[in-house]
């Protein structure tokens, strides 16, 4: 079986060279004289290289952004030009270029502020809707406007910046994960240079993996995500590290109420070369302890990244990160868990139009689990290497390509139990590891087919082979779940026999055509039209049944009883800048359903659990908004509101389990459902010395279960549930407020330092976490109790750059 | 082993939680169902001959004053001889017997007729393991510093037996629930424990010296611990990090109008019963 699955796939990747050798050859062939320029664009003051920069021929609509590198290449007729070199937040160059031969042009460019840790008051370029672009429904945020937000204990935070934006929501506070127009945590893939991170979040959620001082860029495609990307069916949350000062040794750091951080960077091998090292930890134990607990929490991260240029035409990169989090209660549970990634990545530029990287990626998430009183242990982790070749062609103006494939391999060690002393009465025990290959092919255009209407095409073919070397349970009638019409309950399956499964053989093999396409069109300078359709598989899936992620919940790969996850989004969008820029407003409308999303039956158990298909039933989900975000980009007042309208809701059929399903097989609403969700923003500069920042946040409750009835019995007070999510949580809403203070230093003091004040949930709102149901253990009568995370939490956090 | 996960999820929530009130929420409400409280348990050592049942409505949630179901017809049959055994209206909403005749994994069916709809459950009787020792500690469990006890038997070799056990004190409102299986401790000596919290939050003391604890061990079916297993996760509210809650259904259908299902369910169990007072 697999031998066959690989050579089909050998085949299609011939083809798909073939067809690019052949565009190439077409190169030398064109009627015009048309000549390149390229080269990189970076930041003058410390060589990193700038993302999304605009490289433009002044009084025409030829031009790019440059690329993950700062990589850009122009192709243009014969004659003389002025290239227009524009980031925002930096000076803008105006170089004449008389373009009668291919030429290289490196550009570095400088902050239009000279002070070193200004505050941004200005967006990013890109963050001011790109109208030209047929890229649509992508966030992207500058670094620094995150560093402004007021946060929870001041513990500066991606995830929960983007949660300001449309489209973005959470599970609560305390919880992990993000969920993208109505989509699962589990369907949005997280990248950190390039790598996987199958666990976003620090301390239960309260924080996330990303440390500020090591990021550079970060970029969330909601919809429309390109063919480069795959596996999974929401998002793809793309974030990449800095590349390290390589014109001076600088460090930047911060020391706040739960954690501090440090950063250093500096040049290597005669400025060939950088390296950026940051750590944080928080203070572990420290909180719990001072309130007299016996329990321990706490956490850090490691991110290094360095490269090395051999040449003006290849560069090496290395990065990693290493996390951890553990958690202790006294001497009766240890938990800890976290992501280690690595990626070593090459860069070749072919030539001036030819631009090519080269990614051997591992990434890991482990998790263990220690029950002292039990006597017995558990670690479980899900460990993949990936290897991926990009390329990007600039063919002309009007025609540029992204082309390339990859392939992940997966190992997947659900759980093993073993003893943690002679007298443990717990035997030891190993969950069938699982093995799996995903690869993908695509090639991706963007065509300029008018001066007004700009399109983006492409094609993915991913596969996905699980391998052998495991049993499969083979269940009576092929059912590993039963309806019992008697009882009217999902019940598993009996088991009949097992299948062994040999290494070489692949268990199931999947492939899937992924189309993506976007189009825009330009109203005229000032507004744009996009449209976009995607289609996107998901391979492995992250098993909970929980109302949050937690880190225990376990990874499971698309096998004989598990199908992939099948998404179509079609999205309209509208958008424009008023008043020369100074304000945008980005209007989208979206719908999307997946196939084969799988959802729990009553009483589930997922822990420990060998045989998971016993507890599932395939159905599939739809989602369907408006989200609205309009931005004020200039002054000393910036700011955003972003508003959402949306539906999520699933439905699981029984099936070949028979019955009618989950909740009648009736649509209900998945747990990310939000039908309103307004986020505003703003931040002020009163001087140099004095900032203000503030958030306002009003959502829907999120869907939950809540009893209809109780009855008595064995001497206890039983509620009786009503249809799955059909009830909701108080609705969420509060406000955030900050103040920076810089003190006045001499303009060339080397240390730059900066004091931020926060308050989150300013007026102390009781956000319920989650309801839960029971009995009064003294009066027995029976009550609602609201968990609330945060009340108010005031935070002071001390930052300094030198 | 199961549960002690569940239990460190629901730790981790509590560990996280800073803040939490009791508060007024809308609930919906569920048409009102009969409640079948069957509980055949023969104590080891026993005839087992006296059996009651208990019949009574649901209520809505924040509203528990129930009704007792008077007038039901109420039969038990042994599937194996199909004897049956009539249970008698004492028209307080329990139903006796003095002759049931409890047999080693024999399977019993529970008929009720109520109300012109007819009921019917069946459960199979297991043995249970005798108790070979129960004793106080205060080294395991969850605090160093509190008394825990332990009940200790061995496990059959056959795997697939669940337990049920009921531990009470008489100064608590509430008793202690737990369910237990082997799937990962099949054939081994278990060293089963039970300990109180000693929260200060609560007016509920951690076991002390002369605390009188009534411990009843029962050996049950497979779906009586599926049910239980739910039940019991959900007593006392789910939190953050606990699965969400389900409607939990019992093995008691009507055959007459199956949309009409009864909540509670009818078990036949062999039970050992120890009291145990604290030293």
């Amino acid at each position: 079986m697999i031998k066959k699955g690989k050579r089909k796939v050998r085949l299609r990747w011939l083809s798909v060279t073939s067809i690019i050798i052949l565009l190439l050859s077409y190169t030398p062939v064109v009627a015009q004289e048309n000549y390149t320029i390229s080269g990189k664009i970076s930041d003058i003051d410390n060589g990193e290289t700038l993302f999304g920069a605009s490289v433009f021929l002044e009084g025409t609509t030829i031009g790019v952004v440059t690329n993950e590198y700062g990589f850009y290449s122009i192709t243009a007729p014969k004659g003389e030009y002025r290239l227009l070199i524009t980031y925002m937040g930096y000076a803008d160059i105006k170089q004449v270029v008389n373009l009668n031969r291919n030429q290289n042009f490196n550009f570095e460019i400088s902050e239009t502020s000279t002070k070193l840790d200004e505050v941004e008051v200005t967006a990013e370029e890109s963050e001011i809707a790109v109208l030209r672009k047929p890229e649509m429904s992508v966030l992207k945020m500058n670094i620094e406007t995150v560093k402004q937000m007021p946060v929870v204990l001041g513990e500066v935070d991606i995830l929960k910046s983007l949660q300001m934006l449309p489209g973005v929501t959470n599970n609560g506070e305390g919880t992990g994960g993000f969920h993208v127009r109505g989509g699962a945590g589990d369907q949005n893939l997280v990248l950190l240079d390039e790598a996987i991170i199958y666990n976003t979040s620090h301390m239960f959620g309260f924080f996330s993996v990303f440390n500020a001082d090591a990021i550079k860029d970060v970029k969330l495609y909601k919809g429309g995500i390109p063919a480069r990307y795959g596996g999974r069916v929401s998002s793809v949350l793309d974030v990449r590290q800095k590349d390290g000062n390589s014109k001076r040794f600088a460090a930047t750091g911060g020391i706040g109420i739960i954690s501090s951080r440090l950063a250093l960077e500096a040049p290597l091998f005669k400025e060939k070369g950088s390296f950026l090292i940051a750590g944080r930890s928080s203070y572990a134990n420290l909180l719990l302890k001072a309130a007299g607990e016996d329990n321990s929490v706490g956490f850090y991260d490691l991110n290094l990244k360095t490269n090395y240029k051999i040449n003006a035409n290849n560069r090496l990169f290395l990065s990693g990160y290493f996390g951890r989090d553990s958690f202790e209660l006294g001497d009766t549970f240890s938990n800890s868990y976290g992501n280690a990634t690595g990626n070593l990545r090459w860069n070749h530029i072919f030539n001036d139009k030819l631009f090519s990287n080269l990614s051997a990626v591992y990434s890991k998430y482990d998790y263990k689990l220690g029950l002292t009183f039990a006597e017995f242990d558990w670690v479980s982790s899900i460990t993949n290497y990936n290897l991926k070749y990009d390329l990007k062609y600039y063919f002309s103006d009007k025609f540029k390509l992204d082309f390339g494939a990859s392939g992940i391999y997966y190992e997947f060690d659900p759980g093993e139990i073993n003893p943690t002393s002679e007298t443990s009465a717990v035997n030891p025990l190993l969950l069938d590891r699982k093995k799996a290959i995903e690869s993908g092919l695509y090639i991706d255009a963007e065509h300029k087919l008018t001066e007004k209407l700009t399109a983006q095409y492409g094609l993915r073919y991913s596969s996905f082979s699980r391998l052998g070397g495991q049993p499969m349970t083979e269940y009576a009638n092929n059912q590993p779940v039963v309806y019992n019409a008697d009882l009217g309950i999902y019940e598993r399956g009996t088991a009949v026999g097992e299948t062994v499964y040999e290494k070489g053989d692949a268990i199931k093999t999947f492939g899937n055509l992924e189309p993506r396409a976007s189009l825009a069109y330009s109203i005229n300078d000032n507004s744009s039209l996009k449209a976009g359709f995607s289609r996107v598989a998901q391979y492995i899936h992250l098993l909970s049944n929980t109302s949050s992620a937690t880190p225990l919940d376990v990874w499971a790969p698309s096998g004989q009883y598990i199908d992939p996850q099948l998404s179509n989004q079609y999205a309209l969008g509208y958008f424009r800048n008023f008043a020369n820029k100074a304000y945008s407003m980005e209007a989208e409308i979206y719908y999307k359903n997946t196939d084969n999303r799988i959802d729990y039956i009553d009483g589930s158990d997922l822990i420990g659990q060998n045989t998971i298909e016993t507890e599932i039933l395939k159905g599939e989900s739809r989602a369907y908004g408006l989200e609205l975000l309009f931005r004020k980009n200039e002054g000393d007042f910036t700011g955003w509101i972003a508003y959402t309208l949306s539906k999520s809701e699933q439905r699981t059929p029984g099936g070949t389990a028979g019955g009618p399903g989950i909740n009648d097989g009736d649509w209900y609403n998945t747990p990310y459902d939000r039908t309103h969700d307004i986020s505003i923003s703003g931040s002020y500069k009163l001087n140099e010395k004095w900032s203000f920042g503030t958030n306002l946040v009003f959502q829907t409750g999120r869907p939950v279960t809540y009893p209809n009835g109780q009855y008595e019995y064995e001497g206890v007070s039983i509620a009786s549930y009503a249809d799955r999510n059909s009830d909701r949580l108080p609705a969420y809403h509060r406000l955030d407020v900050s103040v920076n203070y810089k003190p006045n230093k001499k303009p060339d003091a080397k240390l730059k330092g900066e004091w931020v004040l926060g308050i989150y949930n300013a007026y102390n709102r009781k956000n319920a976490a989650s309801v839960s149901f029971g009995q009064n253990i003294e009066t027995g009568a029976n009550e609602a109790t609201r968990t609330a995370i945060f009340g108010i939490v005031p935070s002071i956090t001390y930052n300094f750059k030198f | 082993m199961k549960n002690y996960i569940k239990l460190f999820l629901a730790v981790c929530t509590i560990s996280v939680v800073s803040c939490e009130d009791v508060i007024d929420v809308d609930v919906q409400t569920d048409t009102l169902r009969l409640v079948v409280e069957a509980s055949l348990d023969w104590e080891k050592g026993t005839t087992g001959n006296d059996q009651s049942i208990t019949l009574r409505t649901s209520t809505p949630f924040f509203d528990t004053q129930s009704t007792d179901v008077i007038g039901a017809e109420v039969n038990v049959t042994n599937n194996s001889t199909g004897e049956v055994y009539p249970f008698t209206d004492q028209n307080n909403g329990t139903y006796t017997t003095t002759t049931f005749d409890p047999q080693i994994y024999v399977t019993y069916t529970l008929e009720i007729i109520y109300d012109g709809e007819r009921f019917t459950a069946e459960d199979t009787l297991r043995p249970v393991p005798n108790i070979k020792e129960v004793y106080q500690d205060t080294e395991d469990g969850f605090d160093d510093e509190t008394i825990e006890l332990h009940i200790v038997f061995d496990d059959f070799q056959d795997e697939g037996d669940s337990y049920f056990f009921k531990f009470e004190r008489p100064q608590d409102l509430l008793p202690t629930l737990e369910v237990g299986d082997d799937e990962f401790i099949n054939g081994n000596e278990v060293d089963w424990w039970y300990e109180i919290d000693d929260d200060e939050d609560e007016e509920i003391k951690p076991l002390l010296p002369g605390d009188i604890v009534t411990i009843n061990m029962h050996s049950i079916s497979r779906p009586y611990y599926n049910y239980m297993d739910i039940v019991i996760d959900q007593l006392g509210g789910v939190g953050i990090f606990e699965s969400t809650p389900v409607e939990v259904k019992g093995n008691c259908i009507n055959t007459t109008d199956p949309e009409n299902y009864a909540h509670g369910y009818f078990r036949v169990t062999q039970k050992n019963s120890v009291i145990y007072t604290v030293e």
